[in-house]
């Protein structure tokens, strides 16, 4: 008789939590960096431009796709009530996603670098990430085509979404020429690779940070509500809208610049009608889970949840506004970019992250959380950073915007780039305790979720009997 | 039920902000009194503070010279300022209205007006910072005034509407979404105005 | 068939799913993606664009390395104050060369686009060693190992080159010999400050301020 594969599960959500950890640790230090500049100590590996890209690398990779992996494999066992096709090639995807992100993570501190934006590592770990993510894919669809259930439940679609629109994303951006093990030259070149780049940054932030997570909302917000999806039919036309418009708004990152208009243009259009789709999801999760208000007094995990929707709709909206060329007029290349990153990443992904932890890992070991005290006491933490992080970065952004266009009464520049720079290091300080805010609750949740697996093992878990 | 809402209830939120949220599920005021006899008002703070700021000293972005804004500009600015607010504490209050259903609260027009105008309260305090047009001393006091405008929103939807607590954070939260969507929108329309040319002069 | 029955259709059937996932998500790109790659005008250099020689291009790559492009963004957008800011607008003409493009997309520092011949190669080294030495409230980091590590360090400029004129950069066969003498007794920093003094120099002729 076979049981669900949660260990790897346990493991992946054990690698997520380390890397939010280290991740955000990076973080609060580049973001110290930006005060303190001399605090790299004349060394190339606490560089700032190496300790960045290590830090969106971690947190992207680390942090994130660990938890899509280890929620995916949870849930897509559970909602086709199998065990995991492959088991020994889940294991293998799981080890070799952790073994890809430190050494790629090390590298990068190497200086190796590809210079394009969540596409930093270099050939050899393009291709040690496309054998797991290949791995990755036969796993779960693997599961999928085994399942006992004739529909394939909505969560799936997004997860599937992420899969398979990663891979495709993934391996033509990353198509090069190697020249050495650490040195490659992209096939693409100028504007075309500037489309290429975009089309696959801005899609990445669409099918893993957005579409990958809307996995794990769908599954994990009805079980932990202990409500259905509100509306099934909703859900199709957005899974199906979501996914085809994503990828056009890639353009918006490039506006004013020398790609072609219509280009730009087209990317406005759908990055407005982006809008729609993302928000009947977060209407659906919002209707869901408003039934569910007699567990919030026990169930902190669900504030984590409600608030994460609020956010998401921050973030989902913001980003349209943005793609506005009026607005991205003045907020490109400011602080206010990092500010919108942040809502979505601090707001959306690491709040719905962490109430699914605390929904699942207890019942991974078929315990009660460790501390429900702790957990509240996180959630204000993370709310209070993240809310002061897009104050600081709204305020810094929009200065910056408009001091480097303001002209004086004859039409001339107003500020030089030196003194609107010397007005920056009061919303970085903020940014800094608010980074530090953040980190302190994602600390809190390591612990409590340490001291609840302590010593306990894996639950082991049958699949429902088939009914047919 | 009653519809007056009794004097100087918005002062007294300051002091007994329980007693006017107890006060207030009681009564089931008229949308346009409570637009006519609060909103407007609240709503002519923040503009009328940010002219005088302004004017006076000219809008200081963190760089030692203030940023060059041309006077005509300033009145529009300061009166698209109004009519933003009013939108915005039209559409959250309709908003809440709309949404009051799913989480079983009261759901009449003039209450929904009420509560928002409770948490826009501290905001019209707030915005007499903008006096000293500083923009990193007004993103300062904007954090305390949100957090003070959030901990009336939490403590008080679920009295005012008559909920529980948790269908209250609920609806909190929702409506939290909705806030952060308008806050961002204001900044949106504003720096497209600026844009324009509607504000300061900026080499677009 | 209503769409809601094809969703229904795709919903049981795991090969359908995974193909109907692959060409919704494809269409944006082969509209917006494909052209841009193809168009003539977008891979054509422009009057005063070249290749890179040697040492800016181990400049570049250092540059690269550094992740330099993180701070500073190299284009600029055709809007006046930023004309008057930086210079001429950036023409994609100019980027051809540019594998992968270093247009970046934030600008904690200054835009780089136009900077060639704007500092002396002697402020560049002074600033790279230290930026506080010459702009005192700079939170730039430093990169004093520039100046220790010689520029031919990795001893790859001719590979470099080869593969690049696989790729379609015009590189003879006597540049790609003459390349490790270009290198010589130079250090990082020299190949650095190369690579940001040519800078510019493809800016449209007549556009000059």
């Amino acid at each position: 008789m076979e049981y669900y594969r949660d260990r790897v599960v346990r493991f992946l959500v054990i690698c997520s939590i380390v890397w939010a950890v280290l991740g955000m640790t990076v973080g609060v230090y580049v973001a110290a960096e930006l005060l303190w500049p001399t605090i790299d100590f004349g060394q190339q590996w606490l560089s700032f431009g190496r300790l960045r890209t290590l830090h969106t690398n971690g947190i992207i990779f680390g942090f994130g796709v660990s938890a899509l992996m280890g929620t995916a494999f949870y849930s897509v066992q559970r909602t086709s009530h199998v065990t995991l096709f492959a088991p020994r090639l889940a294991w293998f995807t799981a080890v070799a996603w952790q073994i890809t992100v430190l050494a790629g993570g090390i590298s990068l501190l190497a200086g190796w670098n590809a210079a394009k934006e969540y596409a930093e590592l270099e050939w050899p770990f393009d291709i040690l990430i496309t054998i797991a993510w290949v791995s990755f894919a036969i796993v779960f669809f693997g599961t999928i085509t085994r399942r006992k259930i004739k529909q394939i439940y909505v969560s799936n679609w997004f997860y599937g979404g992420l899969i398979i629109v990663i891979a495709m994303l993934h391996i033509v951006n990353s198509l090069a020429i190697p020249v050495t093990l650490s040195k490659s030259y992209s096939l693409f070149s100028g504007a075309p690779d500037a489309v290429v780049q975009w089309w696959y940054g801005h899609n990445a932030v669409g099918f893993l940070l957005t579409g990958g997570f809307l996995g794990m909302m769908y599954y994990f917000l009805p079980k932990h509500a202990n409500r259905p999806i509100w509306s099934y039919r909703l859900s199709i036309v957005a899974f199906w809208a979501f996914t085809y418009s994503y990828i056009w708004a890639g353009p918006h990152h490039l506006h004013y610049s020398s790609i072609p208009e219509w280009v730009q243009s087209l990317a406005v259009a759908m990055s407005l009608i982006l809008l729609a789709p993302s928000w009947a999801t977060m209407i659906n999760g919002i209707m869901t889970v408003s039934g569910a208000s007699q567990k919030l007094r026990t169930d902190p995990a669900l504030k984590f949840i409600v608030l994460s929707l609020a956010f998401y709709g921050l973030a989902t909206f913001e980003g349209p506004m943005m793609a506005i060329k009026s607005v991205n007029v003045v907020s490109h290349y400011t602080d206010w970019t990092i500010g919108h990153v942040h809502s979505g990443a601090l707001g959306w992904n690491a709040m719905i992250t962490f109430g699914t932890f605390y929904f699942l890992v207890p019942r991974l070991v078929g315990a009660e959380l460790y501390s429900v005290r702790l957990a509240n006491i996180h959630f204000w933490l993370a709310l209070a950073g993240t809310m002061l992080y897009i104050l600081a970065m709204w305020g810094a952004g929009i200065s910056q915007g408009l001091l480097w266009l303001g002209l004086d009464e004859i039409g001339e520049l107003s500020f030089s780039f030196k003194d609107i720079m010397a007005s920056m290091p009061p919303y970085y300080a903020l940014r800094f305790v608010a980074g530090l805010i953040f980190l302190s609750g994602t600390i809190l949740m390591a612990y409590n979720l340490i001291m609840t697996t302590k010593g306990r093992k894996t639950l082991q878990v049958r699949p429902p009997e088939a009914t047919t | 039920m009653k519809t007056v809402i009794s004097d100087w209830l918005l002062f007294r939120l300051l002091f007994q902000p329980n007693a006017v949220f107890e006060e207030l599920s009681e009564i089931r005021p008229e949308p346009h009194s409570v637009f006519f006899k609060y909103v407007i008002w609240l709503a002519m703070a923040p503009p009328l503070f940010a002219y005088i700021g302004a004017s006076n000293f000219g809008w200081r972005i963190g760089a030692a010279t203030p940023l060059h804004i041309p006077s005509e500009s300033l009145v529009i600015v300061s009166i698209v300022y109004f009519f933003a607010l009013l939108v915005g504490f039209v559409s959250t209050a309709v908003v809440a209205k709309s949404i009051a259903a799913t989480y079983g609260a009261r759901h009449s027009l003039g209450i929904h007006f009420a509560l928002v105008t409770i948490i826009a309260a501290p905001l019209a305090v707030g915005s007499s910072i903008h006096l000293y047009p500083d923009v990193f001393i007004n993103v300062l006091v904007l954090i305390p005034t949100l957090i003070w405008s959030m901990y009336l929103l939490y403590k008080g939807l679920p009295v005012v509407l008559k909920i529980s607590p948790e269908r209250g954070m609920l609806m909190a939260s929702a409506l939290i979404g909705v806030l952060l969507v308008a806050l961002v929108s204001l900044l949106g329309l504003s720096v497209a105005l600026w844009g324009r040319g509607i504000g300061p002069s900026l080499g677009v | 068939m209503k769409a809601v029955d094809l969703h229904k259709k795709l919903e049981e059937n795991t090969g359908l799913l995974i193909f109907g996932i692959l060409f919704v998500s494809s269409i944006g790109g082969l509209v917006q993606v494909l052209p841009s790659i193809f168009q003539e005008s977008l891979s054509t250099p422009s009057e005063n664009t070249r290749p890179y020689g040697a040492l800016e291009l181990v400049g570049r790559d250092i540059y690269i390395r550094e992740a330099c492009s993180v701070c500073h963004s190299q284009q600029v957008r055709p809007i006046l104050a930023e004309v008057k800011r930086y210079g001429p607008y950036s023409r994609a003409g100019e980027s051809v060369y540019d594998r992968p493009f270093l247009w970046g997309s934030k600008r904690t520092g200054p835009d780089l686009h136009r900077v060639g011949g704007k500092y002396s190669d002697i402020w560049h080294r002074l600033h790279l060693i230290d930026p506080r030495s010459v702009v005192n409230n700079s939170i730039m980091p430093a990169y004093p190992w520039l100046a220790e590590r010689p520029a031919n360090a990795d001893d790859d400029i001719q590979l470099k080159m080869l593969v690049l004129r696989k790729l379609g950069h015009p590189y003879t066969d006597a540049e790609i010999e003459a390349a490790p003498i270009a290198l010589e007794g130079l250090m990082e920093i020299d190949a650095l400050i190369a690579y940001l003094q040519v800078l510019g120099a493809s800016a449209p002729p007549g556009d000059k301020p």
